[in-house]
């Protein structure tokens, strides 16, 4: 038996979906979609769920991971009830859902409090450059250290903690029962739609250039991570590792700025409804690649010494992406939705009972 | 017996002449005894060809006509006419039918319509030498109406035909007019208030001096027929001196202090024993619940100047030329423990709702409890498969939804759930379902073999339902109270007035029109009309737009005060009818009644005016003593011969063999039967298949099969397994 409650509607909207009251259950969204199918099917199943406040429903599904939001179901929605953007939505939800902090909630439902995080982190960062007397050196040792062990605690403390609550949620909840062999051989998934995002490509009206910058920037985004911290671009005196790490930042600036671009024309589906957490994200970005490739040229320019400041906005922007945007905002979608995807394949290899 | 005939056969621009050969056939009629004139024409209907007809007639001093065309639902009032305007009795007229009855469907057997056709029109000419020269039946009408119920229906008709300048009568059951829509706060879709129409409508017939209203009145007794109905009306008593003054009779309700269950608020109150349904209530006179007042001496003693009990039921009679009947119609009832209706505080219907949210100004409270959450449960009482009640009451979906609109715009935040089982807020009403959506109501699509259960759940209701919009889980909701939205149902004195008038009740128990398209608010009782709910469920727009179309219907009835009824009645043959009831007994419409002859005798006599023409009570007759008029057994058997006489067609031979040749082949209307006999007599001592048939024969092969098939159909043969090479099936006679 599942209780109805109305107000989960009004919950779901602080995590973006304005008015979608007005669907009728016509299923034209579910009809349209390309990646919707008879065994597996959506957003109208999601949207029902979601009127009908079925928390427990949506928390164990993994469709809100299936779809990749081409925006096709809101175009043909009959009563403008904005179907992809409900799914959007929803997996903002969903990882407020996974993360025990319940920072992520929080920090979705309230932009001040987004703000005064960042500017908490960023006095952060100030105060303790003043500490080592804004010494370049120091602070580049101290910035490559900080990298190291953020990647590290977010890793063990937030990520393994939330993807096992989403397992819990979605397999085990499920009365999903996968021998460990099958983890093991569907692993293969994961890491493919993790970096390739391949089911993408089976969206209708797919973009295949959207598609493509994406890759590169994640492969571009993971690259440069693994540059500096396990290169140590910065410290490196290899004309290789160099050019290789200008190369990365370089195409990382070149990429956000154009979805950035995207995001102010509002040119697609996908960019009508920014949300906060969605400028967030690919403006963190885009300083990142920015000032990382600023960083480098001062050094090789050798007036890193006498711009110490453009370093120290350089730590401030990673310190804000690597405590607030990856653990707790839109970077987590790229690890839930490989995830969801991976636990789906899982799923549907378990033979009916 | 007619002896100057002219026939006219219709090419209808080739309809019947592609077909037919309509000019052999006014050749062959030419010799047909009796017949002077036999023409065929391109368009009978043509204005040229009427003009033509009335000159034939007159230059040729013809006495009756036939003319073979179309359906007489398209031209029997045409050429009816043209022998009017030639001087003969219209009903010397005989049409018959050889386009829809002959040349389109036949369309593939040409030489076979053509044999058909021919015996239709000699039905006709033989059918028309018996034709009498009838006269139209005169029946005078009063010029007064009688509608009765003064509910919305009733009150538009009433000022409708006063204004055409009709004498009146409005009879109401209830002491105060307006019916169920005094009892909407609000009405969609304008948003309205009943009662303000209610008080316009009353004084708009206030303003007419021919509308005569009774309140309390109900019809006892009808005799009589179209243009003079007798009727008995009963109107009850009030117990209210008439002579006080209003300030005086107020004083009197306020000191009554015996209280009794509400009607009109659907028992969710109580009112005093004297009473208006509500304040403005009108006529503006309360009623004195005497049933509950007799216990208390006392009380009556002390106000006897303005109570008199002693009223008596006054009988009024009164003469209508034409009835309207807007009697309107009862709200579902739910059966106990229907939806925990009853059994469950909290469940109540949509009507009680209704009287609730006018009674609640502030908040909407019910037992004691703020309600915050309401949910409807549709279709309670309709649509009901296996139940009584098949049909959509129409009207629910759409006041249920402007009902939860007003919930949420007259008491802020109360969340509306709807358990229905297909919205129907159809046409323009459209848009408040939309609206409804939109304000967040939730809708729960059932079925009606899952139906949803109420229960209790210590203080709260469960409600569960099994919802096909999703997955057909099972949900559970809890709401503060649950509302049945009952349909409609035909008033339980439905059968009592259909009783009076003879007016026909469907299998729904509403009052049953003649069709639904094309006499929509006539009754097979002539000069009864039905209008409104009575009739089925409608919106308060369909039932007005009905009784409205009913009021013009009797407008145009009685506007020259005589109506020319139809000749096409029984008779009866004096000399043979030994009265034994029989026929009387089977009629319908009561037309038939024991009456005594001049030299005494006792026979039926047939009310002309009432009598319909149906026939049921010739057959019944056991001395044959009635007759159809133009239906008469001379008319009947001289078409059946006509029909089945010899036909000599000249037929063009376009096979190859004799192209050109002229050939004269017999044709008979009994041809068929003789093809049958020899097929059978083939049959008779061994199964054939059909190439055996064909040489046994000597018959075209095509004509084999299709009698064969034909009889095949009817069961006349029957296959009986394949011949050894498994090529054709052998036949047996069955």
């Amino acid at each position: 038996m599942t209780k109805v409650n109305p107000e989960f509607a009004t919950e779901l909207t602080k995590y973006g979906i304005g008015d979608f009251n007005a669907c009728f259950n016509c299923g034209n969204c579910t009809a349209t979609c390309s990646l919707s199918t008879s065994d597996s099917s959506f957003p109208r199943e999601m949207i029902r769920y979601t009127t009908l406040g079925l928390e427990d429903e949506i928390r164990s599904s993994l469709k809100p991971w299936e779809c990749y939001y081409c925006g096709e179901c809101s175009r043909e929605c009959p009563r403008k009830a904005n179907p992809g953007e409900l799914m959007m939505s929803l997996r903002r939800w969903l990882t407020a859902q996974y993360d025990w902090t319940g920072l992520s909630g929080l920090l979705y439902r309230s932009l001040t409090l987004t703000v005064t995080a960042l500017l908490l982190v960023a006095a952060g960062v100030f105060l303790f450059a003043r500490t080592v007397h804004f010494d370049a050196e120091a602070l580049l040792h101290t910035g490559h250290r900080f990298e190291m062990l953020a990647i590290a605690t977010v890793f063990l403390v937030i990520f393994i903690p939330n993807l096992f609550r989403m397992w819990y949620y979605t397999i085990v909840k499920n009365g999903v029962k996968a021998p460990v062999k099958r983890y093991l051989t569907t692993l293969s998934e994961l890491f493919v739609q993790m970096f390739t995002q391949k089911r993408a490509r089976d969206c209708d009206g797919k973009d295949n250039f959207r598609w493509l910058e994406h890759l590169v920037l994640v492969f571009a985004y993971l690259s440069l991570l693994f540059t500096t911290v396990f290169l140590n671009w910065f410290g490196t005196g290899s004309l290789f590792i160099i050019v290789l790490g200008y190369v990365e930042s370089f195409l990382i600036f070149v990429i956000t700025v154009h979805f950035v671009s995207g995001r102010i024309k509002r040119n697609k589906a996908l960019n009508t409804f920014s949300q906060p957490s969605d400028w967030l994200f690919v403006i963190w970005l885009l300083l990142m690649g920015l000032t990382a490739f600023l960083v480098r040229l001062f050094i090789d320019l050798q007036i890193l010494e006498a711009n110490i400041w453009i370093h120290l906005i350089h730590l401030t922007v990673l310190a804000q992406w690597a405590l607030i945007i990856v653990p707790f905002g839109k970077w987590t979608h790229f690890l839930y939705r490989s995830f969801g995807l991976y636990f789906v394949k899982i799923k549907t290899m378990q033979k009916p009972a | 017996m007619r002896q100057r005939i002219g026939v006219y056969i219709c090419h209808c621009g080739g309809n019947i002449s592609d077909y037919v050969d309509v000019e052999e056939l006014s050749k062959m009629f030419h010799k047909e005894d009796g017949v002077v004139v036999s023409k065929d024409v391109m368009f009978a209907c043509a204005d040229s060809n009427q003009k033509a007809m009335v000159e034939d007639i007159q230059q040729y001093n013809l006495d009756a006509i036939v003319v073979a065309s179309c359906s007489p639902k398209l031209h029997l009032h045409t050429f009816r006419a043209v022998a009017g305007r030639a001087g003969l009795n219209p009903n010397n007229y005989v049409q018959v039918n050889i386009r829809e009855q002959c040349s389109w469907p036949h369309s593939d057997r040409p030489r076979e319509a053509t044999v058909k056709a021919a015996g239709l029109i000699r039905a006709g000419i033989n059918r028309v030498v018996y034709s009498e020269a009838l006269d139209s039946i005169e029946i005078e009408v009063k010029k007064a109406a009688m509608v009765i119920g003064a509910g919305i229906s009733g009150m538009k008709a009433a000022i409708d035909l006063a204004r055409a300048g009709n004498e009146v009568y409005l009879v109401e059951k209830d002491y105060f007019v307006g019916g169920h829509i005094a009892q909407q706060e609000k009405l969609f879709m304008t948003g309205q208030s009943g009662k303000e129409i209610v008080k316009r409508l009353y004084d708009e017939m206030k303003s007419y001096k021919n509308i005569t209203v009774f309140t309390g009145a109900t019809v006892s007794k009808v005799t009589g027929s179209l243009g003079s109905f007798n009727i008995e009306v009963k109107v009850k008593p009030r117990f209210i001196n008439g002579k006080m003054d209003k300030q005086s009779v107020k004083r009197v309700m306020d000191d009554c202090q015996v209280t009794v269950r509400d009607r009109f608020n659907e028992g969710l109150t109580t009112r005093k024993a004297i009473y208006k349904n509500y304040p403005e209530a009108l006529p503006d006179v309360p009623v004195v619940d005497m049933e509950a007042l007799r216990d208390h001496p006392d009380f009556l003693e002390k106000h006897k100047a303005v109570i008199n009990p002693n009223e008596q039921e006054e009988t009024i009679a009164l003469l209508a030329g034409s009835v309207l009947v807007t009697t309107g119609f009862d709200n579902y009832e739910p059966k106990e423990g229907e939806f925990g209706y009853k059994n469950i505080p909290n469940v109540i219907t949509l009507p009680q709702l209704n009287r609730l949210m006018e009674l609640s100004p502030e908040k909407l409270v019910y037992n004691g409890k703020e309600i915050r959450s309401v949910a409807f449960i549709y279709c309670v009482g309709s649509r009901q498969k296996k139940g009584e009640n098949k049909y959509c009451s129409r009207q629910c979906c759409t006041s249920t939804i402007y009902t939860a609109l007003q919930l949420k715009e007259k008491y802020g935040k109360i969340q509306n759930y709807h358990l229905y089982r297909d919205i129907r807020t159809y046409g323009k009403q459209e848009i408040l379902y939309d609206r409804a959506s939109k304000q967040g109501d939730l809708f729960f699509k059932y079925e009606e073999k899952e139906l949803p259960t109420v229960e209790m759940n210590g203080n709260a209701i469960t409600l569960k339902v099994k919802d096909y919009l999703t997955n057909k889980k099972e949900l559970e909701i809890t709401p503060d109270l649950v509302v049945l939205v009952t349909g409609m149902v035909a008033r339980a004195d439905a059968p009592h007035i259909s009783e009076l008038f003879k007016i026909p009740i469907g299998n729904d128990k509403f009052f049953n029109e003649i069709h639904p398209k094309l006499k929509p608010v006539e009754t097979v009782i002539k000069g009864v009309y039905i209008g409104g709910t009575c009739q089925g469920p409608k919106n308060v727009s369909e039932a007005v737009q009905s009784s409205l179309a009913g009021a013009s219907k009797i407008t145009a009835l009685l506007k020259s005060g005589t109506v020319m009824g139809d000749p096409v009645v029984a008779r009866i043959d004096a000399d043979v009818c030994t009265w034994c009831g029989k026929c009387a007994e089977v009629c319908d419409y009561t037309a038939i009644r024991e009456t005594i002859t001049k030299a005494g005798k006792h026979i039926a006599g047939v009310n002309r005016s009432v009598c319909t023409g149906c026939g049921i009570c010739a057959p019944v007759c056991p001395v044959n003593a009635i007759e159809v008029a133009k239906y008469t057994d001379h008319e009947i058997e001289a078409m059946i011969d006509g029909f089945a006489a010899e036909v000599e067609i000249r037929e063009e031979d376009v096979s190859a063999v004799n192209e050109g040749k002229e050939d004269f082949v017999a044709a008979h209307m009994k041809e068929y039967p003789q093809i049958w006999k020899d097929i059978l007599d083939t049959l008779d001592t061994e199964k054939k298949t059909i190439p055996e048939m064909v040489d046994t024969l000597n018959m075209a092969p095509e004509m084999v099969t299709w009698h064969l098939m034909t009889m095949n159909k009817y069961g006349v043969v029957s296959p009986a397994g394949t011949n050894d090479k498994e090529e054709y099936y052998y036949y047996k006679i069955k």
